[in-house]
């Protein structure tokens, strides 16, 4: 896994990404907001709507393949909490509109995390005084979520690497050893982390 | 004159009954580079950690630890955090914030410092360290020798007296070793050093410490005790090569 996974191309430069992330953050909220307000009888108003983070996209240069790669990654749960509304009847619209709603918002969010790095992101919320104990433990995800995801990869490899037979429960049952070794691998550096932190004076 | 660090009759057991400190006491005067070094298990790390109050976490027993003649205490613990820097063995868990910058700012901004001081601080300790211009940089996209390094910087930023550390070299290439051995050289601090790199403790420190299954079995001027085949290999240690022909004095 590469190890920019979660902010790639968010240190390009173009235009868009020389603005601040502050300026960023709040033009995307405020677009989000603004999608969801929208009542069902102006869906044309969302078509306009979209326009402002196309054109962004666009300027700023960060490859489309990536942006549609994302969509796609995350699009299967939209559509699986809007299809709950083709259950009511006349639901097929609601559906429609549910679903282009929440892609606008879904494609401004990736746009957003692709043209600004999390910690630029992470320092406007601690400006905008979001409580210091989430934006912590925003920062810690973020930097452990890579450390977490090569612990994993080097366990799986040194799993592969002594595995001979291919049975299926066996495998499943491996897994299932992985992921509690995992935890309370986590679970461990979490309290060395902690250590750490009072090390230089966290209280 | 007090010792910057002392420690007398140390006993430590962990919550699962294991008894990992067994009563050591030792002290090192200001301004002297100590090697701490013994098998794995023997206690070195668990010993490290008291030095600046994190064990015990139920504080009982703190005052087997003095930093400069002032015995450890619950109320004088952020003052001896600032005053005892701990390099910690994996650096993973030592840089915990998104970038360089905000890692090594994090002990001064813990001081109530403005941001001012907190970036002045922040330049000086990465110069130190031999990290100008990385401060935008993301923890996981540092080599070995950089994250140690950075460690090393967040841990300087508070300006400690004493600096304790805790396998500094444990998986660097040769060259992170080099480039690490240099700076510590060059840190005029007190220094305890834990590791099994036998060459460091030769290169940088007069005297070492021998502690094995939680007792200091061992103490006295570098070259003589490691050239005492015998002890270091019942300890688990071995005579280091660079000692192997030279003649013990």
């Amino acid at each position: 896994m590469r190890a920019d996974f979660l902010d790639r191309h968010s240190r390009l430069d173009s235009p868009i990404h020389r603005l601040p992330a502050g300026v960023k953050l709040i033009a995307a909220v405020t677009l989000a907001t603004a999608a969801v307000a929208i009542p069902r009888s102006q869906a044309l108003w969302l078509a306009v709507l979209s326009a402002p983070p196309l054109i962004v996209a666009a300027v700023s240069r960060v490859p489309w393949k990536f942006l549609a790669g994302r969509m796609l990654l995350l699009e299967p749960l939209v559509i699986a909490m809007a299809a709950l509304l083709l259950l009511q009847p006349d639901g097929g619209r609601a559906f429609l509109f549910l679903l282009a709603r929440t892609s606008l918002c879904l494609f401004t969010m990736i746009l957003l995390a692709g043209t600004t790095p999390f910690d630029d992101l992470l320092q406007v919320l601690r400006k905008l005084r979001v409580p210091a104990l989430l934006v912590t433990t925003l920062a810690l995800m973020y930097r452990y979520l890579f450390v977490l995801i090569d612990e994993s990869q080097r366990m799986k490899r040194a799993r592969m690497s002594r595995t001979f037979v291919n049975r299926r429960t066996r495998s499943w049952r491996v897994s299932a050893t992985i992921i509690g070794l995992l935890f309370l691998r986590a679970s461990e550096r979490a309290e060395r982390i902690y250590d750490a932190m009072c090390a230089r004076g966290w209280r | 004159m007090t010792a910057a660090l002392e420690v007398r009759d140390l006993r430590f057991r962990y919550a699962d009954g294991a008894e990992a400190l067994r009563g050591v006491s030792f002290s090192v005067a200001g301004g002297e580079s100590v090697g701490l070094i013994g098998p794995n298990g023997a206690g070195k790390s668990t010993l490290l950690l008291h030095l600046n109050g994190i064990l015990p976490e139920s504080h009982d027993g703190l005052g087997a630890v003095r930093v400069e003649g002032v015995p450890l205490a619950p109320d004088n613990l952020p003052d001896v955090r600032r005053r005892v820097g701990l390099l910690f063995q994996d650096a993973n868990d030592q840089l915990f914030c998104p970038t360089v910058f905000e890692d090594v700012a994090f002990g001064p901004r813990q001081l109530g410092l403005d941001d001012a001081e907190v970036s002045l601080r922040v330049a000086e300790a990465l110069a130190q360290a031999g990290l100008t211009g990385l401060e935008r940089r993301a923890p996981h996209h540092l080599s070995g020798g950089e994250k140690r390094r950075a460690c090393l910087a967040g841990v300087l930023a508070c300006r400690p007296s004493v600096l304790v550390l805790d396998e500094p070299t444990a998986s660097l290439d040769p060259r992170g070793r080099r480039e690490l051995k240099e700076l510590l050289r060059r840190i005029p601090l007190t220094k305890l050093i834990a590791t099994h790199d036998l060459e460091l403790v030769v290169e940088l420190c007069s005297r070492v410490i021998v502690l094995d299954a939680g007792r200091i079995v061992a103490e006295g001027a570098t070259r003589e005790l490691l050239c005492d085949e015998e002890l270091m290999l019942r300890h688990g240690l071995e005579r280091p090569h660079i000692l192997r022909h030279a003649h013990p004095h």
